[in-house]
């Protein structure tokens, strides 16, 4: 659906997308990850036909430097801060589909989709980010096209809103849409992606599926044990013959890192030698975690 | 083209024009000073060979001279730099539309507005000339509402090419209001000094009045409202017996046009061709 063949962009001197290929299949979520400055959102832009490039971009096999206005229909793009004319939610709909060529049936149907029915009288300024994210998404969506690429959409959102705009990506992932999105998050690639690129120095290191990633990159929890005092000594013990390389004592437990997809195995070792287990938090692996650990190991 | 695009683009352009602070307070003064201009002009009787309809117009020559070209150059100056600035255009440009479907739907709603102000001011001037039996060529006012009109044209093709240059609206505010300066304030002193300076003939003070599109617009009006051409001075009297009056009026017609196409079609290769990039 979306076939990036060797493409680069250089903003003077600087490199920004590097030799870049990639291909996004029919029905496929493909997570961009990277930290800032990786290229992420220069590839977006040259997939949008926004930033001239060297290279092949093709959308439905179709090149877009030849058929720009046919692959920009194809696309529905929610960009990370939404900047929208300051009209009325309704007229902004109204607006674009008018470029999209799509019916007044269409816009009211989006309205109640993304919940903003009782915002559609208020100018685009006076609406929360989150509400605005959710018109971004309704006018992404407008033409019903088969491809969505989003630029960092959550990242102004807060937990409530986040939550309720992946559900949406998520419907229309359940509906066969092709979505490409980039993110600095890992939540949002485990709940969404099919598969995960990381972009470093405008380059795409890694190429994975979300629940290889974690093992791919030797990602570990870091899991909080609460025990009684009596039982930490022997609890450290048995994890450290049980080969958990980080054991530590910590206040009233003991701190544990587990490779992801084992987090169960110090709680069934420690039940199974009677340690009773009073409390846990488990700190997940982070953005800045992965970011870290490919910039100390290279991949 | 899709001429679709570009009436929607106008559409939207011309709305947020007739919505802006800034372009309705433009619109009642020129309104309310074209009235006062229209209430002293009634007052006497025929001075230099104007009455009625023609003092009118030509009182507000002067009024349109100031204001027309200052809309029209900050006008045209933000309108692609602000979208830029705020991040719009690239957002816009996500979506099936050509920039020079843009770029000809922004020239148009924009222009429409100014002429829809212009129009205001004369016609509120013209109904009060009628009212109080004004007497006089009419068409000698509509041709100076067509030069206003055209005058308007040119700065705010001057100001798309500001624009198109611009990554940020201040910036093109900044140079709109220098070139407003220098082509209204400055020309006819600079025309002065360089004549006196260089010691030019009249002919060379006549081309040099060409390059300035507020000049020839100056010249244009007082011919076609003054059945004396000598008004002009010995520039003017030069003009009309190398040409002949129809022929000047063409020639400075023809040059008021292109002032309003060469800047425009520069300002829309550089947008559509040499500036492919929108980040």
């Amino acid at each position: 659906m979306i076939q990036v063949t060797d493409i680069t962009k250089k903003f003077g001197n600087v490199v920004a997308v590097d030799s870049v290929t990639l291909n996004v299949k029919e029905g496929e979520v493909v997570a961009l990850l990277g930290a800032n400055g990786a290229g992420k959102s220069t590839l977006i832009k040259c997939i949008l036909g926004l930033l001239d490039y060297k290279g092949k971009i093709e959308i439905q096999n179709r090149n877009i430097k030849e058929n720009l206005k046919l692959s920009k229909s194809l696309i529905g793009y929610v960009p990370q801060d939404p900047l929208f004319y300051d009209m009325k939610t309704v007229d902004i709909l109204h607006f674009f589909g008018s470029i999209r060529r799509v019916d007044e049936k269409r816009i009211k149907s989006l309205l109640s989709l993304v919940g903003l029915e009782d915002h559609k009288h208020k100018l685009s300024s006076e609406l929360s980010g989150g509400m605005r994210q959710r018109l971004s998404f309704a006018v992404g969506l407008l033409s019903d096209p088969p491809v969505l690429i989003l630029d960092e959409p959550t990242s102004n959102l807060d937990a409530n809103a986040k939550g309720d705009f992946l559900n949406l990506v998520k419907e229309r992932k359940n509906q066969g849409k092709t979505v490409l999105f980039s993110s600095h998050r890992l939540d949002e690639v485990y709940f969404l992606a099919d598969r995960v690129l990381f972009m470093k120095s405008g380059r795409v290191i890694l190429d994975e599926k979300p629940q290889n990633l974690a093992n791919s990159l030797g990602m570990r929890a870091k899991i909080n044990l609460i025990i009684p005092e009596g039982s930490i000594s022997k609890a450290i013990s048995i994890l450290t013959k049980e080969g958990f390389g980080s054991v530590s004592r910590n206040g009233s437990g003991l701190y544990v890192e587990v490779e992801e997809g084992k987090r169960i195995v110090p709680f069934e070792k420690l039940m199974q030698a009677r340690i009773p287990i009073t409390d846990f938090t488990i700190q997940e692996s982070s953005m800045e975690t992965v970011i870290k650990h490919i910039e100390e190991n290279g991949y | 083209m899709d001429t679709k695009n570009v009436f929607l683009i106008m559409r939207k352009e011309a709305g947020e024009s007739l919505r802006n602070r800034w372009f309705i307070l433009y619109t009642l003064c020129f309104s309310a000073l074209a009235l006062l201009v229209l209430l002293f002009s009634t007052m006497g009787g025929e001075i230099a060979g104007y009455s009625g309809f023609g003092r009118t117009a030509a009182s507000l020559i002067n009024l349109v001279l100031l204001f027309v070209p200052l809309i029209a150059v900050i006008t045209g100056g933000i309108s692609i730099s602000q979208e830029r600035e705020n991040g719009t255009l690239p957002y816009l440009l996500s979506h099936p539309i050509n920039k020079n479907e843009i770029f000809v739907g922004k020239f148009l709603g924009i222009l429409i507005t100014i002429w829809f102000s212009i129009l205001l001011g004369f016609g509120l001037a013209g109904l009060g000339v009628a009212i109080r039996g004004g007497e006089g060529e009419i068409s000698g006012y509509l041709l100076t509402i067509i030069l206003s009109a055209l005058l308007a044209a040119c700065f705010l093709s001057i100001g798309f090419l500001v624009s198109v240059y611009s990554g940020k609206a201040s910036k093109a505010i900044g140079i709109s209001v220098f070139l407003w300066l220098f082509f209204i304030i400055l020309g006819d002193l600079g025309i002065m000094g360089t004549t006196v300076a260089m010691d030019l003939g009249i002919k060379q003070v006549f081309v040099l009045a060409l390059l300035n599109p507020a000049e020839v617009f100056k010249i244009a009006s007082v011919l076609v409202l003054s059945p004396r051409f000598e008004i002009l001075g010995p520039v003017g009297v030069y003009a009309v017996r190398t040409f002949g009056q129809q022929g000047v009026f063409y020639l400075l017609f023809s040059i008021m046009i292109l002032w309003a196409l060469i800047p425009l079609g520069y300002a829309y290769l550089v947008f559509t061709r040499f500036r492919k990039e929108e980040k």
